[in-house]
């Protein structure tokens, strides 16, 4: 397999790789940028957001990746819980990158994308989709059927905002829904119970997660966004730029597990929709 | 058996941890120290700094003239202080009774000698082991501003965990903490209190994150005992049915932002106290949701009556913002004669426009602004002092780019200006600078609620040169008095003396003093990192000393691209340099 005869190279060009200085801008101070080489030995490491609700796909997707690399997983907490705008995330996000991951696990691949050039994303290991919940007591069939004066609530800064917002925008004004963003999941659950929303638009694995918690999700109905185009996250994930022979070799993994339906059966078990790649 | 003996293990361990990093490390035996009354919050002896800005009108004057223009060239070192801890200088040391008490990232404080700067005791604020999860405040901890205040024989620190914890002055132990806020929802203190009539009244960050939606505070507390006494929200006012309209359909539930990030300030005659409010979340209202409300008290003055939080006015600097450009700075009060009439004037370059403005403050009534740094946002401000924006910046599509001016990182920052009461004029520092700005809607994890803006590097504004702006203008009428340009930034807040100097430095490691009669530098010296934090004066014995913080500023490394001839170190050298006149300079 290709994979085995590459392992111990990439093993040795990891410890060269982290040995180079990183020419990152002075955002931080350089006494915060560890200088050590990591001992990797026969592992890489992989950076979770742990408050992230694909942090679980995202952990079996890394162990199957190492698994092709023939390395073992290591795992790191990721920088999150950060203000509306970011501000301060690509700090720590270049110290977690410089001091202790090799790969940002979970990342939402997507044009525009605000990352610096120090960081290079992977090639996708999954489509997830956006969902539409409405009561189910209700009559609705797809979002489409809600009326102008319905309010919608959208997961905060997320994609599927975004396309809803694109949407919305591109309509006259009289048949504009009215939208709210929602930051906690539970509240905008809360209020599509109480009728405040129409519906919710959320990320599948969010209202997953959220069913998990929340006995009422079972009153939800999911039904399609049409004619609001679905939203898909590309989920892939990030490594340094100046480790281009990883990301090679991670986007190589990628495409095996993507090829033997591992990544299909990771999204089977974890009730994931969606597709791989 | 064994079972008993760990858990005992365990709990001694815990406690422990819990315990020791807060002793004080008292290397000077000791002390005695005279409680900073409240007669003297309120009227400051000359020789000392007792708080953020010397005084609760926020001016950043000090009637010491021991070093004038005649001398300021004379100045030499004598002593410096190595930070303890690495991050952002953002310091502002007080002084009294021959002790400066120097706050620093981390919620360390650190007493010392204000004569030979020998540490006295140390004071490290135990922090929970902080995971991954909590960024914000990571990265805040980094970044402490002005967290502590004087009163009585204690010192007032407000933490990056949301706490407020009272300090024996003399020996830095702890007389009381008190969780404030849930810092596990993302609430942070970056600045620190004012202290005045035995309430402790101080403002929260971190109202942009997912989880503290709807809530954003200022509040008081007791002195004695840390137990609230009233608590003010930014986001949501059910008292004022303007304020509730001015977020269109969006329930308080669904606000963010409103964060007063800089010290308040605070009128004894009226009781009033007066904080700037920072920008609102979502930045762009194609994201949330608000139409074209004003969306208050975002980028507004609130005055608030100091005994029980009830708003008397408030005064929107930048209704409608869609740019991140927040008006959080400190609000400077100032007496002053204007045709005739003794007013009781708030002045302010508000937010990151660069726009200052004067108010009545008994009454909030708009007196006069004027443009200080080249902006393209605000296209006129009304006679009753209603400011009008220039819509044709307002993102209307996902991912519209608009060229905004000034930039995110202002335009004015942090860094506070200075008012001397013997020029009447204000002196403020600041950057010429745009960016481009796009609701982006750019997730970085998925799932994540987190950016939503985009912004382009920092350019200088097309024809201008110099990015690096200290203003001064006459707080009567705005007229101009004098402006110094130069192509680094500045990274320091102003010192105003009287002895007819005006202090600060920039990113390219000077510091200098400015004639405030006509701007002309008559002292400047280069340290070992950009000058950052509030420069400082006290005296003691006679001596009058001149406190310079240095050491890493984000505004240097942010704003490198736009004189690359000038580099950036990369440590961070977190200092602070003490400076006096020679002992034979007969003065």
């Amino acid at each position: 397999m290709i994979f085995r005869t590459l392992s111990r190279s990439l093993g040795a060009l990891l410890c060269a790789m982290t040995l180079a200085a990183p020419a990152f801008a002075q955002s931080v101070p350089q006494e915060l940028l560890d200088n050590t080489r990591r001992a990797q030995i026969d592992s890489l490491t992989f950076c979770l957001d742990p408050t992230s609700v694909g942090a679980p796909f995202d952990r079996r997707v890394a162990k199957e990746i190492a698994g092709a690399l023939l390395l073992n997983a290591r795992f790191a907490d990721a920088p999150s819980g950060f203000a509306l705008d970011g501000a301060g995330y690509m700090e720590e996000l270049q110290i977690a990158m410089n001091n202790r991951c090799d790969v940002m696990m979970g990342i939402s691949l997507q044009p525009g994308s605000v990352f610096p050039d120090w960081l290079v994303f992977t090639r996708p290991y999954a489509q997830v989709p956006f969902v539409f919940a409405v009561d189910a007591a209700s009559g609705y069939q797809r979002l489409g059927d809600l009326p102008p004066e319905a309010t919608i609530g959208t997961a905060l800064g997320s994609r599927g905002e975004r396309e809803f917002i694109i949407y919305n925008t591109q309509q006259p004004q009289s048949r504009q829904w009215r939208r709210l963003p929602y930051a906690d999941p539970a509240l905008m659950l809360r209020r599509v119970q109480d009728g405040s929303l129409g519906g919710m638009l959320i990320w599948q694995p969010a209202l997953r997660a959220l069913g998990e918690t929340q006995s009422e999700v079972a009153q939800l109905r999911v039904v399609p966004t049409d004619p609001v185009p679905v939203s898909v996250v590309s989920l892939g994930a990030l490594v340094s730029s100046r480790d281009a022979f990883l990301r090679t070799q991670i986007d190589e993994a990628i495409g095996a597990l993507v090829n033997d339906g591992t990544i299909a059966r990771l999204l089977e078990e974890l009730g994931y929709e969606g597709r791989p790649g | 058996m064994n079972v008993p003996f760990k858990h005992a293990l365990l709990a001694v361990t815990a406690l422990s941890v819990l315990t020791l990093p807060a002793l004080a490390q008292d290397a000077g035996g000791a002390r005695s120290y005279a409680p900073v009354t409240n007669d003297m919050i309120l009227n400051p002896p000359a020789e000392e700094w007792l708080m953020w800005r010397r005084t609760l009108d926020n001016q950043g004057f000090s009637p010491l003239d021991t070093i004038n223009k005649d001398n300021v060239d004379q100045l030499t070192l004598a002593w410096a202080w190595p930070m303890a801890e690495v991050g952002q200088q953002e310091t502002a040391p007080l002084v009294h009774d021959g002790i400066m008490f120097l706050s620093t990232n981390q919620n360390i404080v650190q007493a010392l000698d204000a004569k030979t700067g020998d540490l006295i005791w140390e004071y490290r604020h135990v922090l929970p082991e902080l995971p991954a999860s909590y960024g914000y405040q990571l990265n805040q901890a980094r970044r402490q501003k002005n967290s502590i205040a004087l009163y009585d024989d204690k010192v007032i620190l407000a933490t990056v965990d949301a706490k407020l914890v009272s300090l024996d002055a003399a020996t830095g132990q702890v007389v009381w903490e008190t969780q404030v806020y849930d810092s596990s929802l993302g609430y942070s203190y970056t600045v620190g209190p004012i202290v005045v009539n035995d309430k402790i009244i101080s403002a929260i960050s971190g109202c942009s994150i997912a989880q503290t939606a709807g809530g954003c505070y200022i509040a008081a507390h007791d002195v004695n005992t840390g137990e609230e006494i009233w608590r003010f929200n930014t986001l949501d006012d059910p008292n004022n049915p303007e304020q509730q309209a001015s977020w269109g359909d969006v329930p308080p539930e669904n606000r963010w932002g409103g964060t007063p990030w800089a010290t308040g300030s605070y009128d004894p005659r009226t009781n009033t106290t007066f904080w700037g409010i920072g920008m609102p979340g979502p930045y762009a209202e194609l994201v949330r949701g608000s139409g074209d409300g004003d969306v208050l008290y975002t980028n507004a003055t609130l005055a608030l009556d100091a005994d029980t939080g009830e708003r008397k006015w408030h005064y929107s600097h930048l209704p409608r913002d869609n740019w991140d450009l927040d008006s959080p700075f400190e609000r400077v009060l100032i007496d002053e004669e204007v045709d005739g009439e003794m007013r009781h004037l708030l002045v302010t370059v508000a937010g990151k426009n660069g726009i200052a403005f004067a108010l009545d403050r008994d009454t909030g009534e708009y007196l006069w602004s004027k443009e200080t740094v080249y902006q393209n946002v605000v296209t006129s401000i009304d006679a009753d002092g209603r400011v009008n924006i220039n819509e044709d910046l307002i993102p209307t599509a996902i991912g519209e780019e608009k060229y905004i001016c000034t930039s995110v990182s202002g335009g004015k920052l942090w860094q506070a200006g200075a008012y001397s009461p013997q020029t009447k004029a204000f002196y403020v520092p600041l950057t010429e600078a745009c960016n481009t700005v796009s609701a982006s809607q750019s997730e970085f994890t998925a799932g994540n609620a987190v950016g939503a803006m985009r912004f382009g590097p920092r350019v200088l504004p097309e024809g201008i040169e110099n990015a690096g702006v200290i203003d001064a203008f006459s707080v009567i009428d705005g007229e101009d008095v004098w402006r110094h340009e130069q192509r680094t930034v500045p990274t320091s807040s102003l010192l105003a003396t009287a002895g007819g100097l005006v202090f600060g430095g920039d990113a390219g490691r000077f510091v200098k003093a400015f004639d405030d009669e006509t701007g002309e530098v008559l002292w400047e010296q280069r340290l070992n990192a950009p000058i950052g934090g509030h420069p400082m004066t006290y005296q003691i014995d006679g001596e009058q000393y001149v406190v310079i913080p240095a050491g890493f500023s984000a505004q240097a490394g942010s704003s490198a691209s736009m004189y690359p001839e000038v580099p950036v170190p990369s440590g961070s050298g977190n200092s602070i340099f003490v400076f006096k006149l020679p002992a034979n300079s007969g003065n």
